[in-house]
């Protein structure tokens, strides 16, 4: 069953004066199933974080539909998509977008206590992910005491602490060093062989090819798409590896 | 040069948000200080009596506008510094070296503080003649006046905040030479240590706060108020100070660890934001809650003053006209001395009302627990003085008194009544030291004044006696020797008023100065020793003093509100631009707009309010002092003052939360700004 279906999706944006257009995404179709691991690639510019923004409803498109689990957020008022993204949606970012204000514990239990979910439960869903994740001893420290790979993971346990139908991840190895990159990558790789359905925007081939599926953006458009199969991740960065060259160099569309 | 004077003013204008209100600030002190120097040294204040009060007082209101505009410039310089020292850091990057940078610094302040001061100075210039108008209102006086640019204000107007900009200017300069320019380009960067409650100095602040309350409220001689005041101010400053930097914060950890209150929508983000927020802003709401106070006890007092003046020329003047002329012997106690000075009064001013007349001799001393020590030679030693027991024992004979009161009382010849004004009295007998014991028939608490003690702001008894030369027999008449150290002063007061208002008062003046020799009893010391006070010119003087002390209240309360009002603004701009961040951030992982939006109001609100409310309680427990000071100053309309009190706190609080109104939106515009890049 797909979770998340995208359908002829636009985004024009005016600039501020009105007078010149970007069309950021021009026509985005693809769906993905659940227990999938999807990695969107494609140039700098290319509408990666617009897509995201908008598949969190974070943003508006200028037409086209998003369907989340058969449901359309592009219709919801604003209240109610809050809530659908707490309930339903977890995030990973480039930058980890932890309040420096909160140990990183208080940041893991925030969207749980914007539910209103009492204080034991949120304990007991933590202990599972902090041990997970590795990062049971950080609970107590702010975010500016730890490192950037532990401050992402404290990022990835946020978004999981809510069981979220989808996590979204928008170049989640961005910030880390490769050594961090390659822990957050297999911890993603593991979350997928638990059933956790993820959707990925990456610069990185090395990150893509943890990845079920890699789909190509260009010109606002799915440009290709590569399944893993059963290859392994040296094989698919190979693949991928290849596509990208062929976009480099103008190729046909597979 | 040029270079730099074009890198500055872009500074300045990138960070307008920043540089125009201080340059405003600093044109508000620069402008004040001209105002009060330059009236300070009108002609006009010199025309009229009542103005040499304000002559003393306005100098002092020009050092406390130095004073406080250097250490608030200071504070608003340093908070732009902060905010600019990536900027720096960025140019010296990019090559700029130390020197380069401190000449850019110097120019750019060059160029706020000429801009401060030439503006100021103008606007100065410009609204003298209003706040002269306002001054001569307040103190009723017409007056004529013209235009006039006062030179010796500009100069030491000029000098003085020019001195205080070049102070600023060499700090800067010191900091670029001070500091590393990584560390410059890092420094807004840096993640920031979470706050730590200091439980010592929470606890020390409430401490403090409770013992000058303690003071404030328990003080009972108006005399003792003023040193006691002093302290109490003192411990309600620092406790101000500890309890918004350090009380908040310990406040917030408290409820952070009480997990089933903070694990709640309502209160997770704003108790854990609002540690930081009072973290950084403890000192200067701490300040603005000082401000606040300040300025509201010195509105709320002189206003009352101002108002109540009438009410309290009316005290201490009873009649229209009152003579008193001291007796320098026994042997002119007597009835043809009186009555020539009587028939002479009447020949003066013929039309009298309302005629009192007696004799009353004054001793001062030490009051003990039943009567009072004259000669301090009597004490062990000196030690034992109580400074609040020092008072004055007036003595009038029976006849007389029943005479001014138009009752009549029996008593013996060892029995007398007391009259107490500022003082209790509880024994059943009272002695003046080295006289017999009198039986005391009645205590008649504030029952009557005479005379000059209306005037007095220490302890007083009048004592009623039907022998009055028994009582007395064993006291020196004061020949200003105070050989004895047992003297009584003896006076002759004749006191009465007038029909036909101020002008009839008035034409008295000059034939009772003229005939000083006549009616007062014979010279002491080359002088003659005679007091003539008529009301109505009593009144100038009033007024002169208390809408005066207003005056300079108003003046000092717009320095202090532009303050407050600064620093509010440049609160909300900086956490502006903090909460930028959080508010992109809180949105992602599910809050609402409105809900984010609601609760940053609600800890802005907090943060902001907080200030007020605790100027209000200042206020609360300075008012008992206020009052017992006031009534030093003849004040006694306690409702009054409460109602002047209480309206002086909201209109302030109005005023709070329109500023608080205005300056969220520049918060607003600048959170909702920039918006979230993902
Ligand atoms: N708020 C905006 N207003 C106007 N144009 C925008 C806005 N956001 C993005 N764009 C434009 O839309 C296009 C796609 O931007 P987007 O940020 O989605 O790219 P991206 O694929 O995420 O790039 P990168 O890999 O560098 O992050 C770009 O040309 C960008 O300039
Ligand atoms: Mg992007």
């Amino acid at each position: 069953m797909s979770i998340l279906e995208v359908n002829h999706l636009q985004k024009v944006y005016t600039t501020r004066l009105g007078s010149a257009k970007v069309e950021a995404l021009r026509s985005v179709t693809f769906s993905v199933e659940e227990g999938e691991f999807v990695a969107i690639m494609g140039e700098s510019g290319s509408g990666k974080t617009t897509l995201l923004n908008i598949l969190a409803a974070l943003d508006k498109p200028t037409s086209g539909s998003v369907l989340l689990d058969g449901q359309d957020l592009t219709g919801l008022k604003e209240s109610a998509v809050a809530a659908f993204r707490r309930d339903n949606l977890g995030f990973v970012f480039q930058e980890f977008n932890l309040l420096d204000t909160f140990t990183l514990e208080d940041n893991i239990y925030l969207p749980l206590v914007l539910a209103g979910r009492p204080h034991r439960e949120m304990q007991q869903y933590l202990s599972p992910i902090a041990h997970q994740l590795g990062i049971n001893d950080l609970l107590k420290k702010y975010p500016y005491e730890v490192s950037g790979g532990q401050k992402q993971r404290a990022a990835v346990a946020r978004a999981l602490i809510t069981h979220p139908k989808l996590i979204l991840a928008d170049e989640p190895t961005g910030a880390l060093d490769s050594k961090s990159s390659d822990e957050l990558l297999t911890i993603l790789g593991d979350l997928h062989r638990l059933g956790q359905t993820i959707l990925m925007v990456t610069h990185s081939v090395k990150a893509a090819s943890h990845a079920s599926r890699v789909l190509f953006i260009k010109d606002g458009e799915v440009f290709h798409q590569i399944y893993r199969g059963d290859v392994t991740n040296e094989q698919l960065y190979q693949k991928i590896s290849d596509t990208l060259t062929m976009l480099a160099t103008g190729g046909e569309r597979a | 040069m040029k270079l730099y004077l074009k890198l500055a003013l872009d500074g300045v204008r990138k960070n307008h948000r920043l540089y125009f209100p201080y340059i405003l600030i600093g044109s508000v002190m620069v402008m004040m200080h001209y105002i009060l120097a330059a009236l300070s040294s009108t002609p006009m204040l010199r025309q009229f009596e009542g103005g040499g009060f304000l002559r003393a007082m306005l100098p002092m209101g020009m050092w406390v506008v130095v004073i406080f505009a250097a250490f608030f410039l200071f504070y608003c310089n340093s908070f732009i510094i902060r905010q600019r020292n990536r900027e720096l850091g960025l140019f010296s990057v990019l090559g700029m070296s130390r020197k380069n940078l401190s000449l850019l610094m110097l120019t750019e302040n060059l160029l706020t503080a000429g801009a401060s001061i030439t503006l100021g100075m103008l606007l100065g210039i410009a609204l003298e003649k209003l706040a002269e108008l306002g001054m001569v209102r307040l103190i009723a006086e017409e007056i004529s006046y013209e235009m006039r640019i006062d030179g010796i204000s500009v100069i030491r107007t000029a000098v003085l905040f020019g001195g205080i900009y070049l102070l600023l200017t060499l700090r800067a300069i010191f900091r670029v030479w001070r500091t590393d320019p990584l560390h410059l380009l890092q420094s807004t960067a840096v993640g920031e240590k979470p706050p730590k409650a200091n439980w010592l100095f929470a606890g020390l602040g409430a401490g403090l706060l409770i013992w000058a309350y303690h003071l404030a409220i328990s003080i009972q001689q108006p005399l003792e108020a003023l040193t006691t005041f002093f302290v109490a101010v003192v411990l309600v400053i620092i406790a101000t100070y500890l309890l918004f930097i350090a009380g908040s914060v310990a406040l917030c950890r408290l409820l952070q660890r009480n997990r089933r209150y903070y694990y709640k929508p309502n209160h997770f983000i704003s108790v854990a934001t609002m540690v930081y927020r009072m973290k950084r802003n403890g000192a200067g709401l701490a300040s603005i809650c000082i401000l606040l106070t300040v300025v509201l006890v010195m509105l709320s007092s002189t206003l009352s003053l101002c108002i109540g003046a009438e009410d309290a020329i009316l005290t201490t003047y009873p009649h229209d006209v009152l003579i008193e002329t001291h007796i320098p012997s026994r042997e002119q106690m007597t009835g043809e001395n009186y009555a020539a000075r009587r028939a002479l009064l009447r020949e003066l001013a013929p039309e009298q009302v309302n005629v009192q007349e007696y004799v009353r001799g004054s001793v001062s001393g030490m009051f003990t627990e039943d009567g009072i020590i004259i000669d301090a030679g009597a004490l062990e030693d000196l030690s034992m003085v109580v400074m609040e027991n020092i008072g004055m024992v007036y003595i009038v004979s029976q006849q007389d008194f029943e005479q001014l009161t138009g009752r009549t009382y029996t008593l013996a010849a060892d029995e007398c009544l007391l009259l107490t004004s500022r003082m209790d009295y509880a024994a059943p007998t009272f002695t003046l030291q080295g006289g017999a014991p009198l039986r005391v028939q009645a205590v008649m608490p504030d029952a009557w004044q005479l005379g000059a003690d209306a005037m007095n702001m220490f302890p007083a008894l009048t004592l009623v006696t039907p022998d009055f030369a028994g009582v007395t027999a064993h006291l020196a008449i004061d020949d200003n020797n105070y050989a004895s150290g047992m003297e009584m002063l003896l006076a002759w007061c004749y006191a009465f008023d007038v029909p036909g208002g101020a002008e009839s008062q008035l034409a008295l003046y000059d034939p009772l100065k003229n005939h000083v020799r006549d009616l007062s009893f014979l010279r002491r010391h080359g002088g003659y020793s005679f007091s003539l006070s008529i009301r109505e010119m009593k009144r100038v003087g009033f007024y002169g003093t208390y809408g005066g002390l207003f005056f300079i209240g108003i003046m000092l309360s717009i320095v202090f509100i532009a303050a407050a009002v600064l620093i509010i603004y440049y609160k909300q701009v900086s956490e502006g631009y903090e909460d930028q961040k959080r508010f992109a951030i809180m949105q992602k992982v599910g809050m609402t707009k409105r809900e984010i939006r609601r609760s940053i109001n609600s800890q802005v609100l907090t943060v902001f309010f907080a200030p007020l409310l605790l100027a209000g309680l200042h206020l609360t427990f300075a008012f008992p002092l206020m009052w017992k000071l006031l009534m030093m100053l003849n004040f006694s309309n306690m409702p009054l003052m409460i109602v002047v009190t209480a309206c002086s706190f909201v209109v302030f609080g109005v005023m709070y939360a329109a500023v608080y109104k205005m300056t969220s939106n520049a918060y607003y515009a600048i959170v909702s700004g920039k918006q979230d890049n993902t």
